[in-house]
């Protein structure tokens, strides 16, 4: 059985929905504007195990109900742009879809984690014709949403990578060190801004 | 590179703006402590060099006063030979240098040079501008973020830091920031103008650098 019970269905079909929505924005960028809104999109259902294993991290009972509505991750995607005010815009195209309701918005762009890491985080309810836990049809479920440039995703990258090694040599340096280098890649990625606003401006 | 120069006796004052502006300098010349002080609160300067004895302020009043309101360029003031006081309470109020007259004019022009040569090191590490600090050493500007920035960036930033709410020209800015850079373009000022403003708006500055591409530019409140 499934730690989604008889919802996985639905949630396949909700992932379809928006992913589908967020694909079309990039067709019209592309054709519109002659470049595309975003360099790559990934979406996923979050694995049996690894929901299992978050649930049990979070002290939760292993209960369809937590898996779908306490943690809101099941669905889970991320945007990487190439430039960072194209991260702002895919914010504000989601924000416009009317089957999408905003529930938590964090900027982590303007207001940088502590280590260094950037992204924007929004966890979105979308509205579909299937049932969900509560009973209501239309249902409503959680999806996650990630959106940062490619130097920010590099960046996390790179700092996952350290975070799930166990015995680092001078943890310390290399953390600071890699809080350097996100400062660095932020003012990389606004100076790419300024440069493509000069092109575009004349 | 700008100078300020205050100075009561006419014919010295004519001959020194002469003499420096002939060497390739942009000289402001005023005839008293009062009026040094007024420039120096408005315009930037690479170097100021200021006589002692002077009607209505005299020079070690108008350099406490410059020192007093944050201003770090480089000063070199003259006096008569004999008041070894005088050399001594100028370089307390915050003098880098002295000359006595009377004076080789040659000799001044090197220590404008030696001086302006050496700014660097005069200028504090961290500088502060509204919610916003820039660490000079690590090139590092920051209040709710903290962004990295290049070398000229850097450069540029610290110019506008210390010469807070003067306006300052593209020409003024390009000679200081690039002034070893042969086959750099005056363009390169709005550029990085644009660079800096976007990295202030990203750290949530409340300062930002106002002005026209081409002309004038200053460090305001947002």
């Amino acid at each position: 059985m499934s730690i989604y019970g008889e919802y996985l269905p639905a949630l396949k079909d909700v992932m379809g929905r928006i992913v589908e929505k967020i694909e079309s924005f990039n067709a019209y960028y592309q054709k519109e504007y002659g470049e595309p809104l975003y360099e790559h999109l990934n979406y996923r259902i979050k694995s049996e195990d690894s929901m299992l294993e978050k649930l049990q991290r979070k002290k939760l009972e292993p209960t369809t109900y937590n898996a779908l509505v306490t943690l809101k991750d099941a669905i889970g995607l991320r945007i990487v742009t190439t430039f960072v005010d194209d991260v702002f815009e895919v914010v504000r195209l989601i924000k416009d879809l009317e089957f999408v309701h905003v529930v938590e918005e964090k900027d982590y762009i303007s207001h940088a984690k502590e280590n260094g890491y950037r992204s924007y985080h929004m966890i979105i309810q979308v509205t579909s014709p299937q049932k969900d836990i509560l009973g209501h049809q239309p249902g409503s479920f959680y999806v996650e949403i990630q959106i940062r440039t490619i130097a920010m995703d590099s960046w996390a990258a790179l700092e996952h990578q350290m975070s799930y090694k166990k015995d680092i040599k001078n943890r310390e340096l290399i953390s600071s060190e890699l809080k350097r280098v996100a400062d660095e890649l932020a003012s990389c990625d606004l100076s790419m801004q300024t440069i493509r606003d000069l092109i575009n401006r004349s | 590179m700008k100078i300020l120069l205050a100075e009561d006796e006419h014919d010295l004052k004519r001959a020194l703006v002469a003499v420096l502006t002939h060497t390739g300098y942009d000289v402001d010349a005023v005839e008293n402590g009062a009026e040094a002080v007024k420039f120096a609160s408005k315009y930037a300067y690479d170097c100021m060099v200021l006589d002692i004895m002077m009607p209505v302020m005299n020079g070690m009043e108008a350099l406490s006063k410059i020192r007093e309101a944050g201003d770090r360029t480089p000063v070199i003031f003259l006096t008569a030979k004999a008041e070894v006081e005088d050399r001594i309470n100028g370089l307390d109020a915050g003098a880098d240098d002295y000359l006595t007259k009377p004076f080789a004019i040659g000799e001044l022009i090197a220590r404008i040079k030696s001086l302006t040569r050496r700014q660097e090191t005069y200028t504090p590490k961290v500088l502060e501008a509204g919610n916003v600090t820039l660490d000079i050493n690590e090139q590092e500007i920051k209040c709710e973020n903290a962004v990295r920035l290049g070398v000229k960036e850097a450069k540029l930033m610290e110019y506008f830091m210390l010469n807070k709410g003067k306006m300052l020209s593209t020409d003024m800015i390009f000679n200081h920031v690039w002034k070893d850079d042969d086959d750099a373009s005056i363009d390169l000022v709005y550029v990085y103008v644009s660079y800096l403003n976007s990295k202030l708006n990203a750290i949530g500055s409340s300062v930002m650098i106002e002005g026209e591409e081409g002309a004038q530019y200053h460090l305001v409140k947002r």
